[in-house]
């Protein structure tokens, strides 16, 4: 009977065990949330970024996406398609340099292989063809998360003009990755893609708008989550960035 | 005889404990099924738009806890100092934004797959179940995060990490700017207007 007691508490103290103090549970899960406002971050241009903001806004608004939507009536989806294709194709060495700068020599020999394959089997880019037949897929890296990945903390948040929100340590890499662009490499003309900063501007400028052709959807419906914009941008980059920093 | 009743007992007790704490086993086959469902209601033309929000929504307000998804994105602190009737109004609100906002999410990706790629413990009181969305060969991450609630060990959703953002953390940061210039009214009336891009598209 003594054992049949104690095997009785015994189990009960297991059960105890298995349900770890519930009450607090709903409780300290706001110790995950920070209090990210401008008062508690640092945020020293903040009423430039907010007006940046609503500078990027109207321009998206009135002109990008206009010109984006009247560019995709005329232009079918595969093609846009292709297009943006032969574009992240051109951007392979910036990936490169980058995956190896963060010694990550899997991704960058695979990034060599996707650049081989798809310039030439894929038609100068258009189809990606390692992705579609082989599963070899592309490993996104740029100079920001190759510093982010040293180390180097992002500093404050700065909203660029067209180009949106960014921070001190992401402008360093985008100078960075300037060197590292086929569109605007200004070093050797000769040897060059683009021959002059205008024709280098207007192929940047068609790559976004064939860019924003095909994102429209998800933008506006991000933008209907937003209750304030900038903060909520300012939240959604510095998220991003640091989870893209910690893969 | 003794050795029976002993036997006997302990497989009653472990039972009876598993009955009290539903195993975390449950969350991946519930959230496939659900999840797997609710793209094919999506995908239904038969049904019109609400009919189809009124299922899904049927199906995922068992695991979602809007009470304290509101709660956490407004703070603590800002939550006891409103009367209950602001707290549910405001509960309310919520639910709406964050229902319409996760509709027209899955609108967009009908017909894309999703795929749940894990389960984690992360401590005894939550888990993180990691779901995988394929578009066009690129990978969009989607994490549950489920918490162990106080009623019998019942698993419930308090956040949804989309590519690395919390979307409790981006309403709490925009509340938190809201209520620092203007008053919690304010911030009521700014959850029932329609949404900007509505109002644009309508005016157009």
């Amino acid at each position: 009977m003594r054992l049949l007691f104690l095997a009785c508490f015994f189990s009960l103290s297991l059960l105890w065990a298995a349900n770890p103090t519930p009450q607090q549970a709903s409780e300290d899960v706001e110790t995950e949330f920070a209090d990210k406002t401008s008062e508690a971050l640092f945020d020293p241009l903040e009423g430039y970024n907010r007006f940046m903001t609503d500078v990027n806004d109207h321009f998206y608004e009135y002109l990008l996406r206009p010109t984006a939507q009247g560019y995709a009536y005329l232009v079918p989806e595969s093609a846009r398609k292709g297009l943006s294709n032969a574009f992240e194709n051109l951007f392979f060495p910036i990936r490169f340099v980058n995956n190896l700068l963060q010694f990550k020599w899997l991704n960058a020999f695979e990034e060599s292989e996707r650049f081989v394959l798809n310039s030439t089997m894929g038609i100068l880019g258009f189809r990606d063809v390692a992705a579609e037949e082989l599963h070899i897929y592309a490993h996104d890296e740029d100079f920001g998360q190759t510093l982010g990945a040293y180390g180097v903390g992002s500093g404050f948040h700065i909203v660029l003009p067209i180009i949106g929100p960014s921070n001190a340590r992401d402008l360093v890499g985008l100078a960075g990755d300037y060197w590292l662009n086929p569109l605007t490499y200004i070093e050797a003309r000769d040897a060059n893609m683009v021959d002059n900063t205008a024709e280098s501007l207007g192929v940047t400028a068609f790559y976004m708008i064939n860019r924003t052709s095909l994102h429209v959807n998800e933008y506006d419906s991000l933008k209907k989550d937003a209750i304030e914009l900038y903060p909520f941008l300012r939240d959604i980059y510095e998220s991003r960035r640091n989870k893209l920093i910690s893969e | 005889m003794m050795q029976k009743l002993l036997s006997s007992i302990w497989v009653m007790l472990i039972c009876a404990h598993s009955l009290l704490a539903l195993p975390e086993s449950d969350i991946t086959p519930f959230m496939r099924s659900n999840i797997d469902l609710a793209t094919s209601i999506l995908r239904n033309t038969h049904l019109s738009k609400p009919e189809r929000s009124g299922k899904i929504f049927a199906i995922f307000d068992s695991v979602f806890d809007y009470t304290l998804m509101a709660k956490l994105s407004i703070g603590a602190k800002q939550w006891e100092s409103l009367s209950s009737e602001k707290q549910h109004e405001f509960t309310k609100l919520f639910e709406m934004r964050l229902k319409n906002s996760y509709m027209e999410k899955l609108d967009l990706y009908t017909d894309e797959k999703i795929v749940i790629k894990n389960l984690e413990k992360i401590k005894d009181t939550r888990i993180h179940l990691t779901t995988h969305l394929m578009k066009n060969g690129e990978v969009y991450e989607i994490i549950y995060k489920f918490y162990k609630t106080a009623n019998a060990g019942e698993w419930m959703i308090y956040d949804v990490d989309i590519l690395g953002v919390s979307i409790i953390q981006t309403y709490r940061t925009q509340f938190a700017e809201i209520l620092a210039k203007e008053p919690f009214d304010q911030l009521l009336a700014r959850l029932k207007e329609p949404e900007p891009a509505d109002t644009k598209k309508a005016s157009q």
